[in-house]
């Protein structure tokens, strides 16, 4: 009687088990790998335009859609320029596409961010053979240069293009 | 005669509580399936949005940003695909020239892939030909691709009508 009253009550952890193994085996199964979760993006917003005509002012809904200061970076493969519309024109060139370079341009972008804070505007016109992952470097250093509305911009064709 | 009566009021009284029988409830399947439920619940809610990345291309990599739902998404390695579904070799699309010369960068193969695919989305959400689609695509390029290609792209995209485009890329690290 002792004895029964000290008795253990066990909990059946078989079918816990069972459903773990099922879990550990469609996750494997289904492994996508981590880069799943690492991707990020950068979102591009339109290019500025040069508006001329009464109507397409009559269009601008807010003050907000007018620009106060045209800032673009230009990249090509072997320097960089950095040029903006404010005190009678800027324009500076950075050479090579360096990591010190890179670092001299956040700088510089930061510098004008703090300079003109109403303007989160950044328009960057790469050369046609710079490769994507040099245009994503660049737009990595203008978003820590708190720049938001970044678009890419591209220099005008009058004939129909192919690529090399 | 006294054990008789002892054994006639056992007797009796296992046939009052007979009826109160003691049953036992078991848990434990319960419990198993709640934490399927619950494991699947926190996986789906955070990874199922998370953005695939397409495949057979290798993304460009950065420090900064927050991560990237899943959106439509225009991939370009060997071949360009449209929301998974291959639409043309990446070099017959490098090659193809515009067949409109007021859009020199267009690529016709892939601009009637998209506008298609823009057309259905606006007739599933109602919307007129000159509305904004409101959807975003993201682009998943090969971090060797050249901008001219990109360029072009973007500019057929928008063409089709997306106008939000999103560039995604992966990130690497810890950054701001």
């Amino acid at each position: 009687m002792g004895m029964r009253s000290h008795e253990e009550g066990h909990l059946n952890l078989v079918p816990l088990v069972d459903i773990l193994t099922s879990i550990v085996f469609f996750s494997l199964l289904t492994y996508a790998g981590t880069a799943l979760a690492a991707l990020t993006s950068f979102d591009l917003v339109l290019p500025p335009v040069v508006v001329t005509s009464p109507d397409e002012v009559k269009q601008l809904k807010k003050e907000d859609d007018v620009l106060n200061l045209l800032l673009a970076v230009r990249v090509a493969n072997d320097h960089l320029e950095v040029e903006h519309s404010a005190e009678g024109g800027f324009h500076t060139r950075i050479d090579s596409l360096s990591t010190r370079s890179l670092d001299s341009l956040q700088a510089l972008m930061t510098e004008i961010r703090a300079r003109y804070p109403s303007n989160r505007d950044v328009v960057v016109i790469p050369a046609d053979n710079v490769a994507y992952d040099d245009i994503v470097r660049v737009l990595e250093r203008l978003k820590k240069s708190r720049f938001s509305g970044i678009s890419l911009g591209t220099k005008a064709r009058a004939t129909p293009v192919t690529t090399p | 005669m006294r054990n008789r009566t002892r054994d006639l009021r056992t007797a009796r009284r296992g046939q009052q509580f007979g009826k109160f029988r003691v049953t036992q409830l078991n848990l434990v399947p319960l419990v198993d399936t709640f934490v399927s439920i619950v494991f699947f619940t926190l996986t789906t809610t955070t990874v199922g949005e998370l953005a695939p990345i397409v495949p057979g291309v290798t993304l460009p990599e950065t420090t900064v940003g927050t991560p990237a739902l899943s959106q439509l998404t225009l991939g370009v390695g060997a071949t360009v695909t449209l929301g998974n579904r291959p639409i043309m070799a990446t070099l017959d699309a490098a090659a193809e020239p515009s067949n409109d010369p007021r859009f020199p960068l267009k690529v016709p193969t892939l601009y009637r892939a998209m506008k298609s695919l823009a057309d259905s989305l606006r007739h599933a959400k109602g919307l007129g030909a000159q509305d904004d689609l409101k959807v975003a695509l993201a682009i998943q390029g090969d971090k060797t691709m050249r901008y001219d290609l990109l360029s072009r792209f973007m500019a057929t995209a928008r063409l089709a009508g997306f106008t939000h485009l999103a560039l995604q890329v992966q990130r690497v690290g810890v950054g701001p």
